[in-house]
């Protein structure tokens, strides 16, 4: 499959990616970082086509779909778009600073993907129960939030750094140069998941209303679903907290932090520890 | 208590039902609680759970009511807590959004003019009964038409944008109520169970699945055919029951149920869940008498003794296996002789060498089998589905008023002074004080083209 092929390459970039990221961030130079951002931005689109070839490959086979329907291809395309939210907040807010935090997750997401035993990368039909149309919104609405999610997470670690570094009144080191200063890093934590959460609460609508078809109840407290209702907790507790204006700073950094463990865990977690109706991914 | 006590105890009710502390503390019990559920199975049967557990937690598991917690008491009272919580914090700063709202805005006081984050002052050439329709006509074009208040001391310029986004906030809270309501009204007035149903024949009433009680429908519901298909690779393809709606005996409709493609009658809403094999829709078998040699091919039924001509032996079909050992399809069969059972052996469709082995006066084959399935199917009534919907889409109109919208205001004062027309400009914005303060740098850009032939201007006022 000319597809897998690709997506094997594309994880090699990631990783040139995030080294490129981080020479930057350690050598300051102009150059570097358009370099990284070139070939993110390449990376990005031969990611993209690989991932629409693969669904060309599932109508060759007789057995078309989008590629969104299992643990593989659901890896594949979070990892993209973590990385197309980095590219574009770098070309919203004009600078890279982020590229070094947020390429390793993509490269990360992507690499399990390929390399995790008991991931399959075969193109399976679909069965029944995800034989829909809901398919497309509940997964798009959900893998965009969790990308926000983890950027949010990248820029929460970040602040603690540089907040770190200031509270024990050291210079700034290389690496840290070029990042912004600590209320606009605490400006985008918020900025990022106030993106996220309404996406999360449409992926989670958009599953509820796909439940209500296939199972015949909008939410039966299954554990997939208790679980990105709680991860939704955590990120209201985030919006509320940064409300009263007593958390700011390191603790709302911290519970942005928290806020993608509970992603994550809902995503990977609920499937290798708990067991429930959403065997999928 | 006494009667001061009294005075302080309900504003002191109040102030905690009301405070964000309690909203954020709800918040984390409520996540941390939930856990428990996803981690301790639910629902499950005592001897499930005693396979799990010592006998003394599962007694204290059952005691603390964590083996159906979302529907325990302790859960139920979490979240009504929750929602008075909602409804008292939106009520308290309701009062200071809704200014925004009720009264009209009046020309601004010195004090609130100087406490407006962003403020200039220009000239303009021409009286200010010239100008205004200049600084109309830029306000109106980059943003938005403003309302004119003139009285004897100068001419006020009031304009907002975006006044919806201060109540993006009531919109989500209001929703969540609207949801737990929508989800009150299914539990309430709707009922949720399974039917099964075998091939040919119908059913009028359900059995509920928490009561095990049956539930009438108020109409029949009969299963004229299902259907399993599989893929290549044998994970299943699709699963299709056709049923037809009986009103007393009269069809109404026809329709077949899959998965995702539920029925719906009467508010009542058919979901295909399971499926299975009751029996043997067609059986055609083939019998040889070893001694004649010759063969004859009878249809057979469950149940029912079929006479083989010629003697005086008769058989029944006694059971249908889909899968016998992994072997394949296979009827057993009950030989009489003389109306006295003889014999009880299996026929299997996909091995006739069994048959061949085995001793006695016929050897029997299957020639053609076509099973009876049953179909599992889960029934639902939920009147409160919609008001579910609707809540969600009230809460998503709120993020986006909330988070994407901004309430934008300008205010604009012309006096005259000596000949020429004194103009005073302020601005607050709701949030991204950036992109507000872009607009604004916009819209005195602006002004100042139309008054450019009077260079004379000043920075903000002392």
């Amino acid at each position: 499959m000319i597809s897998t092929k690709m997506l094997t390459t594309v994880t090699f970039l990631y990783l040139l990616c995030t080294v490129l990221y981080f020479n930057y961030l350690a050598f300051r130079s102009e150059r570097l970082g358009k370099v990284a951002g070139t070939v993110s931005w390449i990376t990005l689109l031969i990611h993209i086509v690989a991932i629409l070839l693969r669904w060309v490959e599932s109508y060759q086979m007789g057995i078309g779909h989008a590629p969104l329907s299992n643990m593989y291809e659901s890896l594949v395309f979070f990892s993209w778009c973590i990385a197309l939210l980095n590219l574009l907040w770098e070309w919203k807010l004009k600078s890279r600073f982020l590229g070094a935090f947020t390429m390793p997750f993509a490269f990360l997401f992507i690499a399990y993907a390929s390399l995790a035993p008991g991931i399959s990368d075969r193109i399976d039909p679909l069965i029944p129960a995800l034989q829909s149309n809901w398919l497309h919104a509940h997964v798009i609405t959900c893998f965009i939030s969790y990308a926000s999610f983890a950027l949010s997470c990248a820029m929460s670690i970040i602040y603690l750094m540089k907040l770190r570094q200031e509270e024990k009144g050291q210079k700034e080191t290389r690496l840290t140069a070029l990042f912004p200063s600590l209320d606009s890093l605490d400006g985008l934590v918020y900025k990022t998941i106030v993106v996220g959460f309404p996406l999360l609460t449409l992926g989670i609508v958009t599953g509820a209303a796909w439940a209500n078809y296939a199972w015949g109840s909008y939410w039966s407290w299954d554990p997939k679903e208790t679980w990105s209702l709680i991860t939704w907790f955590v990120y209201a507790i985030f919006l509320h907290a940064r409300f009263t204006r007593e958390w700011r700073g390191k603790r709302t950094a911290l519970l942005s932090i928290i806020g993608f463990a509970a992603v994550i865990f809902t995503y990977f977690g609920v499937n290798y520890v708990l067991s429930g109706l959403h065997s999928y991914a | 208590m006494s009667k001061k006590d009294e005075k302080e105890f309900f504003p002191f009710l109040w102030d905690s039902l009301s405070s964000l502390r309690l909203t954020i503390g709800l918040l984390i019990i409520l996540a941390v609680a939930s856990i428990f559920g996803t981690v301790i199975p639910q629902n499950a049967s005592p001897g499930e759970y005693l396979q799990f557990y010592k006998p003394s937690t599962y007694k204290i598991l059952k005691i603390l009511g964590l083996l159906d917690m979302y529907h325990a008491r302790w859960f139920t009272f979490l979240l009504a807590l929750l929602s008075f919580n909602l409804v008292a914090c939106s009520l308290k700063r309701f009062r200071g959004t809704w200014r925004f709202f009720s009264h009209a805005q009046e020309p601004l006081e010195a004090a609130q003019w100087k406490a407006l984050p962003l403020s200039r002052t220009l000239f303009l050439k021409g009286l200010p009964a010239d100008s205004l329709p200049r600084v109309q006509e830029v306000l109106s074009r980059i943003f938005r038409t403003p309302k004119v208040i003139k009285n004897s001391q100068a001419c006020h310029l009031f304009a907002e944008k975006e006044r919806l986004s201060r109540l993006g906030v009531y919109f989500i809270h209001l929703s969540v109520l609207v949801i737990l309501a929508g989800a009150l009204i299914g539990y309430y007035f709707g009922f949720r169970g399974n039917v099964n149903l075998v091939e040919g024949e119908a059913a009028d009433r359900i059995m509920l699945r928490s009561e095990g009680q049956a539930q009438p429908l108020g109409f029949r519901i009969r299963l004229d055919q299902f259907s399993v298909s599989f893929y290549s690779s044998g994970a299943p393809k699709e699963f299709k029951s056709t049923v037809t709606i009986l009103d007393e005996a009269r069809p109404v409709l026809t329709e077949s149920i899959r998965v995702n493609h539920p029925l719906t009658c009467k508010g009542i809403s058919f979901y295909q869940s399971s499926y299975g094999v009751a029996g043997v829709k067609k059986a055609v078998l083939t019998i040889q008498d070893r001694v004649s040699r010759k063969e004859i091919t009878v249809p057979a039924s469950m149940g029912t003794k079929t006479e083989i001509p010629g003697g005086t032996s008769s058989f029944l079909l006694a059971q249908f296996i889909q899968d016998l050992q992994g072997m394949g399809p296979a009827l057993q069969v009950l030989l009489f002789d003389s109306n006295r059972p003889h014999e009880n052996f299996w026929v299997l469709l996909n091995h006739p060498e069994f048959s061949q082995k085995r001793p006695g006066t016929y050897q029997f084959n299957i020639k053609e089998i076509e099973p009876r399935y049953y179909s599992g199917l889960q029934v639902t009534k939920d009147p409160g589905v919609w008001v579910v919907w609707a809540g969600c889409f009230l809460m998503m109109a709120g993020f986006y008023a909330a988070f994407f919208l901004s309430h934008r205001r300008i205010w604009v004062r012309l006096t005259e002074k000596g000949g020429k027309t004194w103009v005073e400009i302020a601005g607050a914005s709701h949030r991204d004080r950036a992109g507000f303060e872009k607009e604004f740098e916009k819209m005195i850009q602006a002004l100042r083209e139309k008054g450019k032939s009077n260079p004379e201007e000043s920075e903000p006022s002392p």
